[in-house]
C-alpha cells in the first residue's frame, strides 16, 4: 500500500501548517487582544508626537501698509555631541559656512550633553547650505526671527521684540498681547522614518499667527523727521533731539523722531538709555513755548486782548526779589507783540494779571502735568506744582515755562488743540489691528479729550502765533507758500553740578502748525544742548520749515499761493 | 450565485485596501505641500524682508542722490492744485473726515 506512507506524511505536513497557523493565532490574540491597551499606548508614543507650535508674530506696517516690522523663520544649529563620531571632522566643515572657527565648534562639540546650540538666527542662506551637507548628529531648526527692515527707522516708537519672540519696548511691548502669536500643542503621527503622515485630525489648525499692527506713522514723514533732526543735531553738535509730528484734527502721529537713533536689529550692543523714546518718558523746561498757553489763557479769560498795551520796562523787572531779563530793551508794545517778540517781562505781567490759580488751571487744561494716554509704554506725566507749593518767583518762572517739566509729546499735543481749533485730543500711534487674514479687529478713532479753549480765542491766538513766523522771533520757521503759526522757546538747563542755571546748557525749540488756516501738521522740534547757538529760533526753527516743507509736499497740501486761485473754480464747477 | 458573492465580498476587500493606500498615500501627499507651503512661505517673508528694505525712503534717498545723480525738487519745481471743494470750518476736529486722512489719494484734504 503507497497510501500509507503519503497518509503519513500528509498528516506531518499538516500538522506542521497547523501548528503553526496556531502559534500565529496565538501571538495574534495574545498581541491585539491579551496585550492590547498597552501596545496601543506604546505604538501611540511612538507614532505619536506632540509639540509645542506657537504661530509666528504680526507684523508692524506704516499707515501706508510699509512693513516696518517682520517675522522671519531663520535656521538655527544644534549638536547632539553623544552622537558624533569626529567632532572635529564636523567642526572644519561646519566652520566656512558659520564663519565661526573650525576650534570654536569643536569646544562646543566635545562638551558632556545631549544638545548643543552651534549657532543661532543665522541667514536663510546659511541655512540652505546646511541642508545640503550630510552631517550625522547636526541638526537645522527654524526659528522666528524678529527683523526691522528699516533699520534705525522709527526705532524708538517700534521698540524691539526678543529672542523668544516677546515684545519688550514700545510698540512691540505695548502691543505685545496682539502681535504674539497663538501657542498650541499640535500631535503629528510619524511613520518608521520619523516622517510626519496623515494628521489625525485634519480639521487641526495650525496656530494662528499673531495680529499686525497698523501705525499712523507715516513712513516718508518719520524719515524726513529722523534726517531733518540728526543734521540739526550734527551741526549744532547737540547732545540730542526730538522731532514729532501730528496730525491736529485726530491726534494721530504721523512721525516721532528721536536723535541719537539706535537700530532695532542690533540691540543688543546698545546701552539701555538710548532706547527710551525721549519724546515721552523725558521731561523738560519748555521756556518761552509755554507762552502760547499763558496768551491762551488771557484772552479766553479776557484779560487780555491781542491790542492791549503791556509795558516791557526797558528788558528788566524785579520778581520776587529777583531779576527778569528780555533779550531786547523793550519799551511799549501790544500783547500780540509780547508773544510775537518773546517778551519775559509781558508775559509774566499777563500771568500775574491772570493769577495763580487761574495760570495752573489754564496749564492743566492743556493737558500739562498729566499723561497724554498715548498707546506707547513709558509716559511720564511731567512735572507742574500746585498753587499752593508755589513759591513768590514761581508764577512768574512759570510763566516764561520754568520750574515746569513737559513732555515734547504734551506740548505738541497742546498746540495741536490750538491748531484744531480748541480740542485736544489724546494721541494715539496705532490705527488699526488686523488678523492674518486682514479682518479688522481693533479699529482705533480719534479721541477728544475736552475743549480747553473757545475757538474764537483759538482764532485771535492764531493770528498772533502766525506773527511769531511773519514777524517775530520764529522767522526761520516760515514755508514759502504756507502760513505758519509758532513759538520759539529757548530754555536754559539746570546745571546738575551746581543745581543753578547753567550758562551754556539750554534747550532750543520751535514748536508750531501749518497750514495756519486749516492745519494739517503740527510740528514740535527740541534740540538738547546745541553748542554752537542756543536760541529755539535759530537752532530748531530751520528744521520745522524742512521738515514741514517736505511733509506738506509729501501729503499734496497744495500751497496757498495765487496758483490756487486759477484752480478753485473749475474745482467748484465739478462740486455736485 | 455562489461565484458571485465571492467575487463581490473580494471585490469589496480590495476596495477597502485600495482605500487605505490610498489614504496614506494622500497623506504623504498632503504633508509633502505642506512642507512646500512653508517652504514658499519662509521665501515669501524673506522676499518681503528684502522689498522693505530697498525700498527704504533711507535707501532710496541714498540712491537717488549718491548714484542717480538726483536732488530733491527745488521750491516751485513742484505745483501742488488744490481739488478739495471747500475746506472745513475752522474751529472743529470734524470727525466723520478722519478716515479720510488715512491712505488718501495725493491732493485730498479731509
Amino acid at each position: 500500500m503507497a497510501a500509507a506512507p503519503y497518509r503519513g506524511r500528509r498528516m506531518v505536513a499538516a500538522l506542521v501548517l497547523l501548528s503553526g497557523f496556531a502559534l500565529i493565532l496565538f501571538r495574534l490574540f495574545n498581541l491585539q487582544i491579551l496585550q492590547a491597551a498597552e501596545l496601543t499606548v506604546k505604538a501611540d508614543r511612538q507614532h505619536r508626537k506632540a509639540v509645542s507650535v506657537q504661530g509666528p508674530r504680526g507684523s508692524i506696517y506704516d499707515r501706508h501698509g510699509k512693513v516696518l516690522a517682520i517675522n522671519m523663520e531663520v535656521p538655527s544649529v544644534f549638536g547632539v555631541p553623544a552622537s558624533l563620531d569626529d567632532p572635529s571632522g564636523v567642526a572644519r566643515d561646519l566652520s566656512p559656512v558659520l564663519r565661526v572657527r573650525a576650534g570654536e565648534i569643536e569646544k562646543k562639540l566635545k562638551q558632556e550633553r545631549s544638545f548643543v546650540w552651534i549657532a543661532r538666527k543665522l541667514d536663510p542662506e546659511q541655512g540652505r547650505r546646511l541642508e545640503r551637507m550630510p552631517l550625522g548628529g547636526i541638526g537645522v531648526v527654524m526659528e522666528g526671527q524678529r527683523f526691522y527692515p528699516k533699520g534705525p527707522l522709527l526705532s524708538h516708537v517700534l521698540g524691539f521684540a526678543g529672542m523668544d519672540s516677546q515684545g519688550l519696548e514700545g510698540i512691540e511691548r505695548r502691543y505685545d498681547p496682539s502681535l504674539r502669536g497663538e501657542k498650541q500643542m499640535v500631535v503629528l503621527q510619524r511613520d518608521a522614518l520619523g516622517r510626519t503622515v496623515f494628521p489625525k485630525g485634519l480639521h487641526e489648525q495650525a496656530p494662528s499667527a499673531g495680529h499686525n499692527v497698523i501705525l499712523t506713522i507715516d513712513e516718508v514723514i518719520q524719515y524726513i523727521a529722523e534726517k531733518e533732526l540728526e543734521e540739526a543735531v550734527t551741526a549744532t553738535r547737540a547732545k540730542g533731539g526730538i522731532a514729532i509730528v501730528m496730525e491736529p484734527r485726530t491726534g494721530a502721529i504721523l512721525a516721532m523722531a528721536v536723535n541719537p537713533r539706535f537700530d532695532p536689529n542690533t540691540v543688543q550692543a546698545i546701552s539701555a538709555d538710548r532706547w527710551r523714546n525721549r519724546a515721552l518718558t523725558d521731561t523738560y523746561e519748555p521756556g518761552s513755548t509755554m507762552k502760547i498757553f499763558v496768551a491762551a489763557a488771557a484772552l479766553e479769560e479776557k484779560v487780555m486782548e491781542p491790542e492791549t498795551l503791556v509795558y516791557g520796562e526797558n528788558g528788566r523787572m524785579v520778581v520776587a526779589k529777583t531779576v527778569i531779563h528780555d533779550h531786547d530793551r523793550l519799551g511799549w508794545m501790544t500783547f500780540a507783540q509780547v508773544i510775537q517778540r518773546s517778551s519775559n517781562i509781558g508775559s509774566v505781567k499777563t500771568a500775574m494779571a491772570l493769577g495763580a490759580e487761574r495760570l495752573y488751571r489754564w496749564l492743566r487744561a492743556f493737558g500739562f502735568g498729566e499723561r497724554t494716554e498715548i498707546d506707547l509704554p513709558g509716559e511720564v506725566a511731567g512735572l507742574i506744582k500746585e498753587p499752593r507749593d508755589w513759591e513768590r518767583r514761581s508764577l512768574a518762572s512759570i510763566a516764561i515755562g520754568q520750574e515746569i517739566g513737559v513732555t515734547a509729546l504734551q506740548l505738541v499735543t497742546a498746540v495741536a488743540a490750538i491748531a484744531n481749533g480748541g480740542w485736544l485730543m489724546k494721541p494715539y500711534a496705532v490705527s488699526e489691528i488686523r488678523d492674518e487674514k486682514g479682518r479688522v479687529v481693533v479699529q482705533v478713532s480719534p479721541q477728544v479729550r475736552r475743549q480747553p479753549i473757545s475757538p474764537e480765542s483759538v482764532h485771535t491766538l492764531s493770528k498772533i502765533l502766525e506773527g511769531v513766523v511773519t514777524h517775530g522771533t520764529g522767522s526761520k520757521a516760515a514755508v514759502p507758500g504756507y502760513r505758519v503759526a509758532g513759538k520759539t522757546g529757548t530754555a536754559q538747563k539746570i546745571d546738575p553740578k551746581t543745581g543753578a542755571y547753567s550758562s551754556n546748557l539750554s534747550v532750543g525749540s520751535f514748536v508750531g502748525y501749518v497750514p495756519a488756516d486749516d492745519p494739517r501738521l503740527a510740528i514740535v522740534v527740541v534740540i538738547d544742548e546745541p553748542q554752537t547757538e542756543a536760541w529755539g529760533g535759530v537752532v530748531a526753527a530751520p528744521v520745522f520749515r524742512r521738515v514741514a516743507e517736505q511733509a506738506l509736499q509729501h501729503l499734496g497740501v497744495s500751497s496757498q499761493e495765487p496758483v490756487k486761485l486759477a484752480m478753485t473754480t473749475s474745482s467748484e464747477m465739478a462740486r455736485p | 450565485m455562489k461565484t458571485l458573492t465571492v467575487v463581490a465580498a473580494m471585490a469589496l476587500l480590495l476596495l477597502y485596501v485600495w482605500e487605505r493606500v490610498e489614504i496614506v498615500r494622500v497623506g504623504y501627499q498632503i504633508e509633502r505641500l505642506k512642507v512646500k507651503k512653508v517652504a514658499l512661505e519662509r521665501e515669501r517673508d524673506e522676499l518681503q524682508v528684502k522689498l522693505s528694505a530697498l525700498t527704504s525712503p533711507e535707501r532710496i534717498a541714498r540712491v537717488a542722490t549718491e548714484k542717480l545723480g538726483l536732488i530733491p525738487p527745488q521750491r516751485g519745481q513742484v505745483i501742488l492744485v488744490n481739488v478739495k471743494p471747500e475746506a472745513p470750518a475752522h474751529g472743529e476736529p470734524a470727525m466723520p473726515d478722519v478716515k479720510l486722512a488715512r491712505n488718501e489719494p495725493v491732493g485730498k484734504v479731509p
